[in-house]
This record gives structure tokens, sequence and C-alpha cells, in this order.
């Protein structure tokens, strides 16, 4: 029996913790407050130290609250980031994605700075500026930046935020053994779609959707224990899935896995994923790193990497990189499900579309079709966003904010 | 460099192979390509100064590729390939060929055409037997952002 208006619009059978009003995937304000209390105050990936290996290397990133940063390594080996703006004007300083720059100098009226964000040259300074403003006076605005587990380059735009490793918590500690040795990036791409970013972290946070990918998915789902693997929530909105055996090899067109990851067995799979849009997935021979930037309530780009071990042989790279391609790379058997389905979410929960409530009401005791992950997300959305994802426009009757998921 | 009977069969292959898989005809386009067929995407990456191979089958490999994707979810949206011969220069036994390639991909609701992909097609074209055949074809691309993606090589 299908439902009238009223029903479509009636809350769900469910706990308040169990399912999020629709409008939070494509209202404006919603993702305007979004990019000021989840991401300003978050760390966040910009990029992996293997692709600024030598000193003066540099990368550009745009960070998700919309803040463009320069993160370089320094004469010092140090890896520093900072706003790509030109304090003069506020020219955009570094163009190209990457390079190598000892002198970061603006096109515009070449003022130079090193890479320690001091200003190192003021065209004509003291015709014009007299003893009135100096080099000193025109440094850059340096951000917080960490470099670690696994060798990624975090950045924090607030300087008030905890460390890097007190809000990550003990979420990482599950990928620790592995990511001891240096890692080295091969791969790098993006997706634009048009859809929420919350979207993308949903469908890193719920193994449900084995059935999306269902092809891929049958020689696991029929494992003695793939559904018992558990999801752990973690302090500030992070969560782990535990590994698993999975036997890619019985995908036809799979062939034996040699190469392997240092410590992990044999088809083993690991995933954290870390508030509120990056995700760690180590899967037999390869890290994968997803890391959202939301260009708006509908519309995000997501930054993919594929990474392997920096003291593989040529032989050892070309392996992984064939593991990564054919589950995981633009052409790849898993990721264009996988978009394709966000893409589907973002068509039919634009603003106006009147979708109602997206449910997250699995229950099977954490275990990897419970939807306990978007749960605990939501969780810590709420206590940033201070209002519940259920009423997030205080319709309702008035309810606690909840804090358990 | 290739005599006018010879260029005229190697861009027919060319834009046979295209117009094969624009119809996923598969079997089609296998057709066309040598025993020994190697098939790999690459493009290089700006962001992290590397060469990247983003797909690199043989012929078994690429057949098990095109005869699974009827069992994955995919985008439906009809792609076209649109190739340009630029230079086919003979060797011994065989011709390298670069094209100039343009993918376009035209929405199933409306009908909108837009631009997917840009790249080259560099093939190396075995010239014994009947007719020329694909021995190798790597595709180059420039394009990097393909949205939501799509499953079928180009």
């Amino acid at each position: 029996m299908s439902k009238n208006a009223e029903q479509w619009q009636a809350r769900p059978n469910f706990p308040s913790t169990h399912y999020v009003d629709a409008r939070i995937y494509s209202d404006q304000q919603v993702f305007e407050e979004e990019k000021e209390k989840l991401f300003r105050p978050a760390w966040i990936i910009a990029c992996h130290e293997s692709e600024i290996p030598s000193a003066f290397d540099y990368r550009l990133f745009t960070h998700p609250a919309g803040v463009p940063l320069i993160a370089v390594r320094g004469d010092d080996n140090k890896v520093r980031a900072f706003y790509n703006i030109c304090p003069h004007r506020g020219n955009t300083l570094l163009y190209d994605p990457a390079g190598n720059a000892k002198r970061v100098t603006c096109i515009f009226h070449q003022w130079s700075f090193d890479t320690r964000g001091a200003c190192i040259d003021i065209s004509r300074a003291e015709q014009g500026y007299q003893d009135r403003f100096c080099k000193e006076d025109a440094s850059l605005r340096e951000v917080r930046c960490e470099v670690g587990f696994g060798g990624f380059v975090w950045v924090n735009v607030s300087d008030d935020a905890p460390p890097l490793a007190e809000f990550l918590g003990g979420a990482m500690d599950i990928l620790a053994p592995f990511l001891e040795e240096p890692l080295e990036v091969f791969h790098f791409h993006k997706a634009h779609v048009r859809t929420n970013f919350k979207l993308w972290h949903d469908t890193n946070s719920e193994f449900y959707h084995d059935y999306l990918h269902y092809f891929n998915r049958i020689t696991g789902m029929m494992q003695p224990g793939y559904f018992e693997r558990k999801y752990t929530g973690f302090p500030n909105g992070h969560a782990t899935v535990g590994s698993m055996q999975i036997k890619y090899d019985k995908y036809e067109g799979s062939k034996e896995r040699a190469v392997g990851w240092p410590g992990l067995a044999p088809g083993g799979w690991f995933m954290v994923d870390v508030f509120p849009g990056m995700t760690y997935n180590l899967r037999t021979s390869v890290l994968r790193m997803d890391a959202v930037v939301p260009l708006g309530p509908n519309e995000v780009v997501i930054e993919f990497r594929g990474l392997g071990l920096k003291r593989d042989t040529p032989k050892e790279r070309a392996e992984r990189i064939f593991d990564h391609n054919m589950i995981w790379g633009p052409f790849g058997r898993n990721l264009h499900e996988d978009l394709l389905a966000v893409h589907g979410q973002g068509r039919a929960l634009h603003a106006g579309g009147d979708a109602r409530w997206i449910l997250q009401g699995r229950e099977e005791n954490s275990t990897i079709h419970d939807e306990i992950g978007m749960r605990h997300y939501y969780a810590e959305w709420a206590r940033r966003m201070g209002r519940p994802p259920f009423d997030p426009f205080r319709e309702g009757k008035p309810e606690p904010v909840r804090a358990v998921a | 460099m290739a005599n006018p009977e010879q260029r005229q069969a190697i861009e027919e292959l060319v834009y046979r192979s295209c117009l094969a898989l624009d119809a996923r005809d598969f079997k089609g386009f296998l057709a066309l390509c040598e025993e020994d067929f190697q098939y790999t995407i690459t493009t290089y990456s700006p962001e992290i100064r590397k060469d990247m191979v983003w797909l690199d089958h043989d012929r078994k490999g690429l057949d098990t590729l095109l005869t699974n994707l009827p069992r994955h979810n995919s985008d439906q949206s009809p792609i076209t390939r649109h190739a340009t011969v630029y230079t086919v220069d003979v060797g011994d036994g065989t011709a390298t060929v670069v094209s100039a390639l343009q993918v376009f991909r035209t929405q199933l609701d409306g009908g909108a055409s837009e631009l997917f992909a840009v790249g080259h097609f560099h093939d190396t074209v075995k010239l014994n037997g009947a007719g020329p055949k694909l021995a190798k074809r790597v595709v180059k691309l420039d394009t990097r952002l393909l949205g939501y993606g799509y499953h079928i090589p180009f």
C-alpha cells in the first residue's frame, strides 16, 4: 500500500536517533553552518607527504571551509601550511596544484615570501610605504599542520583546536600497525558529484550497500564471519570497521594477490571513517584515502588517493596499481557504483524534491549491516551543530540533542 | 610513411573500433584486436606530479572485464567516441598510429550531449594477415575529472 502526503510526512516509527530529516542534505543554511561548525574546527587531510618529498615542494589544497591553502616543505624539511592569499591585495599566490618554489612570489606586484611564511621582499617598499609598513607586517597566515597517521599532511585552520592525536582519539589504533612504513601516493583523482558530502561519508559508514556491489561482494557475503565484523565508534564522530578476509580472487577476472601489505593477513580489510569526511580504506595491497571537499549543499568534490609502500619494487607497485584499478580506479568495478548511487541520492534529495526522512534504523548488534556507523556520525553532527538532525529546523516538539548513537 | 591504401585501412580500423565500443559490441571490438592485444589507460596527474595507469589489461583481462560489465550497476547514458587519425608511421610489419579522441556522453532523459573526456589513442597496429589489427592501444587521457564515472573503457 502506498503512502499519501500526510503519511509521507509522518515521522518514522523509530527512535529519533534512527532517522534524519532529508533536508540536512540540501539546505543552504545547514550547509553554511556545517562549514563553520564541522569543517573549520576539524583536522583535515590536505595531501600526503610523498607529494612534497623535497625541500620547497608545495601542494595546493582547498580546505572544506573554503580557505585556499598551500602545504609546503621548508628548507628545514618541515611541512607547513599557509593561506594561498597574498596579504597585499588578496591575489592567489601559487596557481599550479603542485610544484617547487624556493620563493613564493605573487605575480601581481612581486611580493615574495619564503617557505616559513615570512615576507622577504616588497617591491619599492620604501618609496611607497616609507616607515609605515614593512616586510614584518606582511607575513603569510600560517595554519596548524601536522604530518602523521600514514604520512598524511593534516591541517587545521582553527588556532585553538586540540592537537591532531587528541582529535583522532583512538580511532587510528586499529590501523597503526599497518602504517609504520613510509607510504607513497601512486594514484590521485577527483570526482565532482552533484550530491551532499555527508552522503558519501554515509556510504563509507555502512556496508549494507553490499547489495549495490552485489556482483563484487556476493562471494564475500557467503563467507563465514562476513556479517560478524563490527563497527566501533570513537569520540568526535570517528568509527572503524575491523578486518575480514575478502575473496576478490573469487571475483571473475581477479588474480591471486601476491604483493599484500605488511602485517595484514591476505584478503584483510580495515576501514577508519574520520569525521567529518575522510576515510582510510586498507584492503589487501592498497591504502585508499577519500577526502571530501564540499562545494555546496548538493555539490561535492571527492579526492581519491591510492597508496603503496615507498619501498615497492616496480613489480610490486604495478601489482598494487592493478589491484587498485580493478576495484577502486576510475574505471574500476566498485567506485563507479558508489558514485552512481550518491549521484542518484543527489538527484532525489535536492531542495524542494520533497524527500522527507532518511532511515538509519538497522540494528544488528553493531555489525556491518547495522547502521550504527551513520548514527554515530550524526550524534557528533548534532553535538557540533547544536541541533538534532531529525529536527534541524526545530519544527517538532522540543527534544534533547542526542548524545548517544 | 603509409601508402594511401594502408592509411585508409588503418584509419578504418580505428574508426571501427570506436563504433564497436560505442555500440557496446564488445565481441566486435575484440575481433579487431590481435590475440596478444594490450589495452591501457594512462594519464598524468599535475597534482601528484606522476604518470598514472588507470586500467591495464591483456586481451583475456579485457574480455573478462567487458563480459562482466552487464552484471554491474552502471550509468546507461551512451557515450560516443570521436577519433581523428593524426599520424600513421609504418615500420616493420606494424604501424604506430596517433589519434585525437573526444568522448561525448548523451543523457538518456532529454538527450543532452556533453563533452566527457579528451585524450589520444596511441595504437600499435599489426599489418600482417588479411587486414590491420590492433596489437596495442594506449589511451592517454587529458581529462581526469569524470564526474560519477563510467564503467566502459574508452
